[in-house]
């Protein structure tokens, strides 16, 4: 058994670029989850109780469902019914609905974690509906959810990887090409398992950092 | 509904006794390399968060090999960690069954995952207690197991359920090497014609079934042990949810 790192350096340049794709699915994913989890939080805090069990029900689904099949669901269910989506729109919709049911959960706990006697004394001091929620209530929110948030931002950029499944060439769809190509397995995915520890490092500091510039949030970062 | 009709159409199709001991196999396959990599992750996770408490084990690059460890390989994903683990064993050119390679692979991610785990409930208990059992010459291991993990467990157990249920539904990922479980027997059955609605859309349910259902014990025993054994508890429902959360990564 010899590795051979000398024959797959050529693939680098093109697992890297890669990466930017990666990033792109995480954020739009994650993005567009927290708000449709926003929106599920704010049923389940202020809603009636129709609309409340269906959030739930809808929660309890994909948080208990793996991401993957719900990705093969939309990539292969969907097109008998005659919608048909690329492996991209695939993937994405796939994470997105994913990430919103877990973001409603957290999101829901952030909601929660507003004192009541908190708003009264607020509203005893005569501040406005405006500077209530600025002063008060998204200080507080924004602090409890930042840790949890950032959490799952950086499970998302793992769940990624996954797109490769379907053909999306991400890091990890690059490197089963690459591997397709020079055979040199081992290699190239533990090169490949490297680039994700570097990108979930790299975005574990930012997030730490603007938690601790913008919000003031003591954030772990490892 | 299209869709009501087509499964109504092909369920009997579906249903019959051969598919549905096929899938109790497969449901099987999940079960068992998720049990089995859970256990050994767990156990491992263990030992590498017990070398990474100080008193225990006071030589710093040793435990800088166990922290590089457990940051590291939470940071791969698991269908990469799955194919390193994959191709390894490729390397190494020993026989080796699929089942094998795959309760690796889960063993080595829970491993990490549960490393962290643990130590975070170490470091719920207050270093003075650690000093206490040290000045009454009880040795590391001992203070360990009777004064810190009495105490500990109850911060550990609530996260070890939320990641031993993720770390079921992530078992789907090893359908990529053609281990036949959940995943893959979906996959299977939609090759031999079946519609992708009801292949998928049954072990959706099933995942669901069994992923639920654990979450539900999990919750269970974590009500009956960690609260009641505990003295008034102040933590709010949404600061559990936010903790458990905020702790995989």
């Amino acid at each position: 058994m010899q590795l051979q790192y000398g024959q797959i350096v050529q693939y680098i340049p093109d697992l890297l670029a890669g990466a930017v794709i990666a990033l792109e699915i995480a954020v739009i994913a994650f993005v567009l989850g927290a708000l449709m989890g926003l929106f599920g939080a704010a049923v389940l805090t202020y809603g009636n109780k129709p609309s409340r069990i269906l959030v739930r029900m809808y929660v309890s689904f994909f948080t208990n469902t793996p991401q993957l099949v719900q990705i093969f669901f939309l990539f292969f269910a969907l097109p008998e019914f005659g919608i048909l989506l690329s492996p991209y729109q695939a993937v994405l919709l796939g994470m997105t609905i994913n990430a919103s049911a877990y973001l409603t959960e957290i999101q829901r706990a952030g909601f929660q974690s507003i004192q009541k006697a908190e708003v009264e004394a607020a509203e005893t001091l005569g501040f406005s509906r405006v500077q209530l929620v600025w002063h008060v209530i998204a200080p507080h929110i924004v602090r409890a959810l930042y840790p949890a948030l950032s959490n799952h931002y950086i499970l998302m950029t793992l769940g990624t990887s996954m797109a490769a499944i379907f053909g999306v060439e991400e890091v990890t769809g690059r490197a089963l090409n690459a591997n397709a190509i020079s055979f040199r397995s081992f290699e190239i995915f533990s090169i490949t398992a490297l680039i994700y520890i570097g990108l979930t490092i790299i975005a574990s500091i930012l997030l730490y950092a603007v938690g601790r510039w913008l919000f003031r949030v003591k954030v772990k970062a490892f | 509904m299209g869709a009501l009709e087509q499964l109504l159409e092909e369920a009997p199709r579906f249903f019959t006794y051969w598919n549905i001991i096929f899938l109790a196999d497969a449901a099987k396959n999940t079960l068992m390399v998720s049990f089995f990599g859970c256990l050994i992750g767990y156990i491992v996770g263990f030992v590498i968060a017990t070398f990474r408490v100080i008193r225990v084990n006071p030589i710093p690059p040793l435990r800088a090999l166990f922290i590089l460890y457990t940051e590291t390989v939470r940071r791969i994903p698991f269908l990469v960690l799955l194919l390193c683990v994959f191709f390894a064993f490729q390397l190494s050119g020993a026989e080796t069954s699929l089942f094998v390679i795959a309760t690796t692979a889960v063993a080595l991610r829970m491993s990490a995952l549960a490393a962290e785990n643990i130590r975070a409930g170490y470091e719920s208990i207050n270093p003075l207690q650690w000093e206490a059992a040290l000045a009454m010459n009880m040795t590391p291991l001992s203070t360990l197991v009777r004064v810190i993990l009495p105490q500990a467990w109850r911060v550990i157990l609530p996260p070890s359920t939320i990641h031993t249920v993720s770390m079921i539904k992530e078992t789907s990922l090893i359908s990529q090497i053609g281990f036949l479980e959940l995943t893959f027997a979906a996959r299977m059955l939609n090759q031999r014609g079946f519609s992708a609605l009801i292949c998928f859309g049954t072990i959706l349910v099933l995942y669901f079934v069994i992923s639920w259902s654990f979450a539900r014990v999990g919750r269970y025993a974590e009500k009956r042990l960690v609260h009641e054994a505990r003295k008034p508890n102040t933590q709010t429902e949404a600061q559990t949810v936010l903790k458990q959360q905020g702790g995989v990564l």
